[in-house]
């Protein structure tokens, strides 16, 4: 006897059961989990750093801007001598051994309607931003200054008297 | 450029999917979880085993616990083999457990195709098609030695030729060719009894 006869038509039906059968959904959930874990999402760099490395990078970020313009101050065209005199230099010695520090342009100096000369004393601390040397032994010393204020009290230049 | 389309083939999907593209992986599982679930659910006879095997098929895939060799045939042969090898050793790690009916069959030996009892799970899945004529396919099959129910799968309702079946089953291809004839003339011998009842024959 042949057994295609016999078998077939049940395979067929057999066949025709089974085609709509799957794994079930859970099957495919748990290996994409899987597949996550053994593939971490790359995330852009921007997301990888926490909140604490944005902080850091954020003070570091402040840190390198107040020193890039404290040092444009320092380097300010306007307070760097030129060769014609335009301006003044931020420190320079008169002619009596003063040391003189231009706050303002000249032309702002030599515009001021009514300046007027205050003597005060400074400390030397406060002058090290200035360009002042400071050194331990000096760092609590006071400096005689001659300050000139325009009309409004805005300094507008310091003139150290007693400084060596 | 969609690199998971119907017709991108395996070998590619699968270089994609260890690059790390979840997609690639899940065209994958979509293409061939069907049929292996079908295979380990005949072939054991438990929903659940079937998608446990499924899962572990897939997850050795994809730790490459389990290596596929594009050299040695097609991914879906390897799948199968894979799958098969797993039921194995749960059959095993169950019967050392379990006391069986004497069945001590070597795997290439000309043993009775049609234990006394077959060795699959049944209870909640007793029956488990709706169509009267598959489930009774279904049962016939299970009362199969495995040896011979793997061939008798892979060939009928996989339509795999008998080179894939016996690089599947690890085997030569004279022994797939005499286990399907036996697992088929035992198959015929069971069924030969059966006829549709009016009301629920398969139309």
């Amino acid at each position: 006897m042949d057994n295609r006869d016999t078998i077939d038509p049940l395979f067929d039906a057999l066949r025709g059961e089974m085609a709509r059968l799957d794994a079930p959904r859970g099957v495919e959930k748990e290996l994409l989990q899987a597949f996550a874990r053994q593939f971490p999402q790359k995330q852009p760099w921007h997301r990888r750093l926490a909140l604490r490395r944005w902080a850091l990078a954020g003070s570091l970020s402040t840190a390198v801007t107040a020193l890039t313009v404290f040092s444009l101050l320092l380097h300010n065209p306007r307070l760097d001598a030129d060769p014609d005199g335009a301006s003044r230099p931020l420190l320079s010695r008169d002619g009596n051994g003063g040391l003189f520090i231009a706050l303002e342009t000249q032309e702002r100096i030599e515009q001021e309607p009514a300046p007027r000369v205050v003597e005060t004393e400074v400390s030397r601390s406060s002058l090290a931003r200035l360009g002042v040397p400071l050194t331990p032994e000096n760092a609590g010393d006071t400096v005689k200054a001659e300050m000139l204020l325009g009309a409004d009290g805005q300094p507008l230049a310091v003139r150290l008297t007693s400084i060596d | 450029m969609n690199t998971t389309s119907a017709t991108t083939p395996d070998t590619d999907l699968l270089r994609t999917m260890r690059k790390g593209d979840a997609d690639a992986f899940a065209a994958l599982y979509r293409r061939h979880q069907g049929p292996l679930y079908r295979f380990a659910l005949l072939r054991c006879g438990s929903s659940d085993t079937a998608a446990d095997v499924v899962q572990e098929a897939f997850m050795g895939l994809l730790t490459e616990r389990f290596r596929f060799d594009p050299l040695r045939g097609p991914l879906q042969s390897f799948l199968f083999g894979v799958a098969r090898n797993l039921i194995l050793k749960l059959e095993e790690g169950r019967r050392r457990h379990v006391a069986l009916p004497a069945f001590d069959a070597d795997q290439d030996g000309d043993d009775d195709p049609e234990p006394d009892q077959p060795l699959i799970e049944t209870g909640p899945l007793a029956r488990l098609l709706d169509n009267e004529a598959a489930e009774q396919v279904r049962k016939a099959l299970a009362h199969l030695a495995p040896h011979y129910r793997d061939v008798v799968i892979l060939y009928e309702m996989h339509e795999l030729s008998y080179a894939e079946i016996a690089d599947i089953c690890q085997v030569d291809i004279g022994t797939v060719r005499s286990r399907l004839s036996r697992g088929r003339a035992a198959l015929a011998k069971r069924l030969a009894g059966w006829h549709p009842t009016p009301t629920l024959a398969h139309a």
